[in-house]
């Protein structure tokens, strides 16, 4: 596209060729500074041809811009006699009036006559001009830096103010003939915008842009919306469940999910001819070496409490055996016995309640459809510490709910490794009903090796799925969330 | 948990007047229980798995009745210590199912639905509780019809007409031929052959355990004195079933008698309905609840719980009902209380704490990693740890190198080991995307499994792909550079050989001279394996290495 200024110059430059600057501005009707920008932006694009020659121009000083401005000091003086108010003293003068009297004496315009400036005969017609010549020089400089032609007519003159310091007298580069290019004879059929649409570098570098409108669009185009990169919603909230944790004081911890028997089920009271540990339910490792128990006394502890508990014989081969922990609850466990383990050798260490927390996937045998899933999130809270109380689970339960918004509700339940047992569920606004998270309690004498008054020990081991499945409205079911279309993850509404 | 169905009238009827649908909900819930549904004939229940007692309808009965305050019957102990008769126990039954115990009922109201409901409820106990029988069976026999002496042994293959059948049969017929001896009949495979336990009177084979009973003894709707066997093969099991079964027959107006059982050289008489007690101090239940309770209370919710209980001093005498198997000791005594006291007036106590809460270090790297790859234009994905040798190999064209991790007994012909590697979940993923628009740019930080000398290994890796119509190896390679260098480790580039990419085209990613991972411009094939059809490139990094590399730096 060729802008207005543009389209002028190359239709003056069609009609004459070969011209300078000066009558291409009066041909083209523009002002200088357009047809500099003009033929600048026409010359890159190839569509002139330029042709430069040497020449000088004269510039004023700043001081001669000043003078241009405000008159010469002779000439000031000599207006000042001519006016003849008083008489001046040359100690009257101030510094330029001693430089005015110094020039206008050089030039013979004025003399002292018995202490008094006097204007000569020189002086007084001089004072009867408007402006001294040299004064008028300077003044035409200022509007129009004098090119080659003018120094030569002025030659002395200039030379003179030059000596004074009022002008410099320099060689530059200038214009000599403008001739249009085939590029621009095909440019001329390109037309002239009448107002700017898609602005560049160059229009606001040249200021083209100055006294033009710009194209109004259409604010209700239709636009392929940009796809942002996203998180995914799950691993979000694993995020904001962490935070939430971590606000309550509670520490973070993880442990393997490729797990032994022990600590998923044994060392939570889980008896061992237990239906949930059938393979039915439970994914068995086909090729890992059973885990070594030998090293871990909490062993003893746990054979104990299945014998009296249970009244079975509790067999260590089958606890070693390896499998996909089911719950998170395992992590638990393996910490639960750490740190029971310390405080029965050192109970000072510990400032208690202790709080720990983690998050992690869990493995269920079931046959993957869309409701169901092989592996999902739990999440597993525990606090040790001294006469902790149902009341007390209840409180941080229902705190870390309250951290994502949401009100839950408890009731009665049963898991071997706790009692008092507990279940707790959330309203979903969604489906009109009351939906299980999880389980919690307090855990078991039996299992933890200490009595309760010394050391108790409260848990807690919700799914995080249905979190989601209540608070999404888009969601409605489980298998949703780890489906991975792509557009889910990019285009799902709600930050 | 347990879903079990009554017979809604039979079970209004055993509850007495004055109790509506709503009541009823109400206080199941209160209980600790659910209704899952209600029709016009049938109710249905959750239970918890550690509540026996409530797999029958008299026992839910009980409890409910109990919880309302609208029974006082809190005994079940049989006061007459003469066993009613004897079985014999012949040491041939000892490899293969050692134990039996007895209840010799008269006088049991019996009417249609009390009977159906007697079935069911025995039935559910072996399946839940008796592992399908194995841990223990239950036998109900016309007591009537026991001609005793009775006798428990390993029999030759003995005939007779099982319950149902109109002529005999063998017991090695029963096991080829009949459902129940196909259902059960692996129970007693491991005895030698034709050895067979079985329950035996005067008359001959009264059940052949623990599959069938005998059609002669059978139980019905003329029955008034009932005979219940337990055998199993815990001893303690089978000996404390008869306490929770003789409590039902109590309720339904039957004097309970004792059955001695004779080992030879030691002899059980059952059901044994000892008294139990456990004493509290008040104090303890309050501070392990965190309310206050008080002794004007205490008795009363006992009671509502089914226990009788006595102030002694200080303390609480709790005595634990003979049908409440699960009760072990204090701990189970306290919940009960909660749940009488109700779980709703419980409030929460908020519990002091002193230490600052943390993340550990490798959430806070992964966080960083995870913004990186949000910077840079991918989106985040979640698979599922577990996959298929087709899937996690094949389709990428890389060798199986046997380090997976395999599964047993997978219900989901899909799922047959743990993913060693992330890329193909994202590749999966982007195969079933083809209709979205391009590019498509995913990412997934999480976790990826292997075997290494017997032992699991964990690894967290970071997989990330890229499809659209120019994408290139200078592009991928713009991504790994721009992450690396956000991370901030110096790192070397060098040519890789890697069957899911285009050789020449491959490079890897090292470390001090360690491999952390590869990238490059997927090979056609492998798209197509996965139904992409658009040029690809990716990556993988062992982010727990390059981490560990991290944290060494001094």
């Amino acid at each position: 596209m060729v802008h207005r200024y543009e389209l002028s110059v190359l239709k003056a430059l069609k009609e004459r060729g070969g011209i300078g600057l000066e009558e291409l501005i009066s041909l083209a009707s523009i002002g200088k500074d357009e047809a500099m920008w003009s033929l600048e932006n026409l010359k890159e694009r190839g569509m002139v041809r330029i042709d430069y020659e040497e020449d000088e121009r004269a510039v004023l000083s700043d001081e001669g811009r000043d003078y241009a401005e405000s008159g010469l000091p002779e000439e000031l003086l000599i207006r000042r006699i001519n006016a003849g108010e008083d008489e001046i003293r040359p100690s009257d003068l101030d510094d330029k009036g001693k430089l005015g009297l110094q020039w206008a004496k050089k030039d013979g315009m004025v003399e002292i006559e018995g202490g008094v400036l006097k204007l000569t005969a020189e002086g007084r017609r001089a004072g009867a001009e408007r402006m001294l010549p040299d004064s008028r020089l300077l003044k035409e400089l200022l509007d129009n830096p004098g090119d080659g032609a003018a120094i030569r007519s002025n030659g002395e003159r200039l030379r003179r103010l030059e000596k004074r310091g009022l002008v410099r007298i320099e060689k530059h580069k200038k214009i000599k003939r403008i001739e249009i290019d085939e590029k621009g004879i095909e440019g001329l059929g390109e037309g002239v915008p009448d107002s700017i649409d898609s602005i560049d570098r160059s229009i606001i570098a040249s200021g083209a842009w100055k006294g033009m409108e710009f194209k109004r669009y259409d604010v209700n185009v239709n636009v392929e919306k940009q796809a942002p990169a996203r998180r995914h919603p799950m691993k979000r909230l694993l995020d904001d469940l962490k935070d939430a944790y971590v606000s309550m004081g509670f520490r973070e911890v993880s442990g393997p999910a490729v797990e032994s028997s022990f600590w998923v089920f044994d060392s939570l009271f889980v008896p061992q001819d237990h239906p949930a540990r059938d393979a039915q339910d439970t994914f068995y490792v086909a090729n890992l070496d059973k885990a070594a128990l030998d090293d871990v006394p909490h062993v003893k502890t746990i054979k104990r409490a299945h014998e009296k508990g249970w009244h079975t014989k509790w067999r260590e081969d089958a606890a070693g055996q390896m499998l996909l922990r089911t719950h998170t609850t395992s992590v638990s466990s393996r910490y639960l016995y750490s740190v029971i383990n310390d405080f029965k050798q050192n109970p000072d260490k510990y400032e208690l309640p202790i709080k720990l927390f983690s998050i992690g996937r869990v493995f269920r045998n079931e046959t993957v459809d869309y409701r169901h899933l092989a592996d999902f999130y739990q999440m597993d809270g525990l606090i040790i510490g001294k006469d902790l109380t149902l009341s007390n689970l209840f409180d941080q339960i229902t705190k870390i709910y309250d951290c994502i918004g949401m009100k839950i509700k408890f009731k009665p339940s049963y898991f071997p490794f706790v009692e008092p047992g507990v279940e707790f569920m959330a309203y979903s606004e969604k489906g009109g009903e009351w939906i299980e998270l999880g389980g919690a309690g307090m855990i078991r004498e039996e299992i933890t090796g200490i009595r309760r008054s010394k050391l108790s020990v409260l848990a807690w081991g919700p799914g995080i799925d249905r979190i989601l499945l209540i608070k999404d409205p888009t969601i409605s079911n489980i298998s949703e969330l780890y489906n991975n279309d792509i557009g889910w993850v990019r285009d799902r509404k709600g930050a | 948990m347990p879903v079990i169905s009554f017979n809604k009238k039979y079970v209004y009827g055993l509850l007495g007047s004055g109790i509506d649908e709503k009541k009823l909900e109400e206080q199941v819930t209160k209980l600790g229980f659910e209704v899952e549904s209600v029709d016009s004939e049938n109710i249905s229940l959750e239970v918890t798995a550690n509540r026996l007692d409530l797999l029958d309808a008299v026992g839910f009965a009980r409890a409910l009745k109990n919880f309302m305050h609208k029974s006082s019957k809190f005994s079940y102990e049989i006061k007459n210590k003469e066993p009613a008769f004897s079985i014999t126990v012949d040491p041939s039954v000892k490899r293969i199912r050692p134990f039996i115990s007895g209840i010799a009922a008269y006088g049991v109201k019996m009417d249609e639905s009390a009977l159906a409901n007697m079935i069911n409820y025995t039935e559910k106990l072996c399946e839940t509780y008796g592992r399908n029988r194995r841990k223990i069976a239950i036998g109900l026999h016309d007591l009537d019809s026991v001609k005793p002496p009775m006798s428990y042994k390993a029999s030759g293959d003995m005939s007779y007409v099982p319950l149902g059948n109109e002529g005999a049969m063998k017991f090695s017929e029963v096991l080829e031929g009949h459902e129940k001896g196909r259902q059960y009949g692996s129970i007693i495979k491991g005895a030698k052959k034709s050895y067979y336990p079985a329950l035996i009177d005067s008359e001959g084979v009264m059940s052949f355990i623990p599959i069938l009973n005998s059609d002669r003894t059978r139980i019905t709707t003329a029955t008034r004195n009932v005979f219940v066997d337990i055998t199993g093969t815990s001893e303690y099991a089978v000996n404390k079933i008869p306490d929770l079964i003789a409590a039902s027959l109590m309720d339904l107006g039957a004097e309970v008698r004792k059955v001695r059982i004779d080992y030879g050289k030691k002899h059980i008489d059952t059901p044994e309905t000892e008294r139990r007690y456990i004493t509290i101090p008040l104090s303890k239940a309050e501070k392990e609840i965190g309310v206050e309770i008080g002794y004007n209370n205490i008795i009363s919710l006992a009671n509502k719980m089914g226990y009788e209980a006595a102030l002694i001093g200080n303390n609480i005498r709790f005595s634990v009902p003979e049908y409440r198997l699960d009760v072990i000791d204090e701990q189970d005594i306290i919940e009960d209380i909660a749940i009488g006291y109700g779980y709703d007036y419980i409030n929460p106590l908020s519990v002091f704490y002193s230490q600052q809460g943390s993340l550990e270090e490798r959430t806070k790297f992964n966080r960083k990693v995870v913004e990186i790859m949000i910077g840079l234009g991918f989106s985040e994905m979640t698979n599922s740890y577990l996959t298929n040798a087709s899937t996690n190999f094949e389709k990428p064209c890389i060798e199986d190198r046997k380090e997976a991790i395999r599964l047993k007994d997978s219900k989901t012909e899909t799922i047959s080991m743990m993913r060693t590697w992330i890329l193909p979940s994202l590749l999966s993923n982007l195969g079933m995307s083809s209709h979205e628009r391009m590019p498509q740019d995913i990412f997934e930080l999480d976790m990826a499994f292997c075997v290494k000398s017997g032992k699991p290994v964990e690894s967290h890796r970071l997989g990330c792909v890229s499809i659209n119509p120019k994408s290139n190896f200078n592009e991928v390679k713009a991504a790994v550079e721009g992450l690396l260098s956000a991370l901030g480790k110096e790192h070397s580039i060098s040519e890789y050989r890697h069957g899911s990419f285009i050789d020449g085209r491959c490079a890897e990613i090292s470390i001090d001279g360690k491999g952390m991972g590869f990238f490059g411009e997927l090979h056609p094939k492998v798209l197509k394996n996965f139904g992409i059809e658009e040029p690809g490139t990716a990556f993988e990094l062992d982010l727990g290495r390059f981490y560990d590399k991290l944290r060494a730096e001094p």
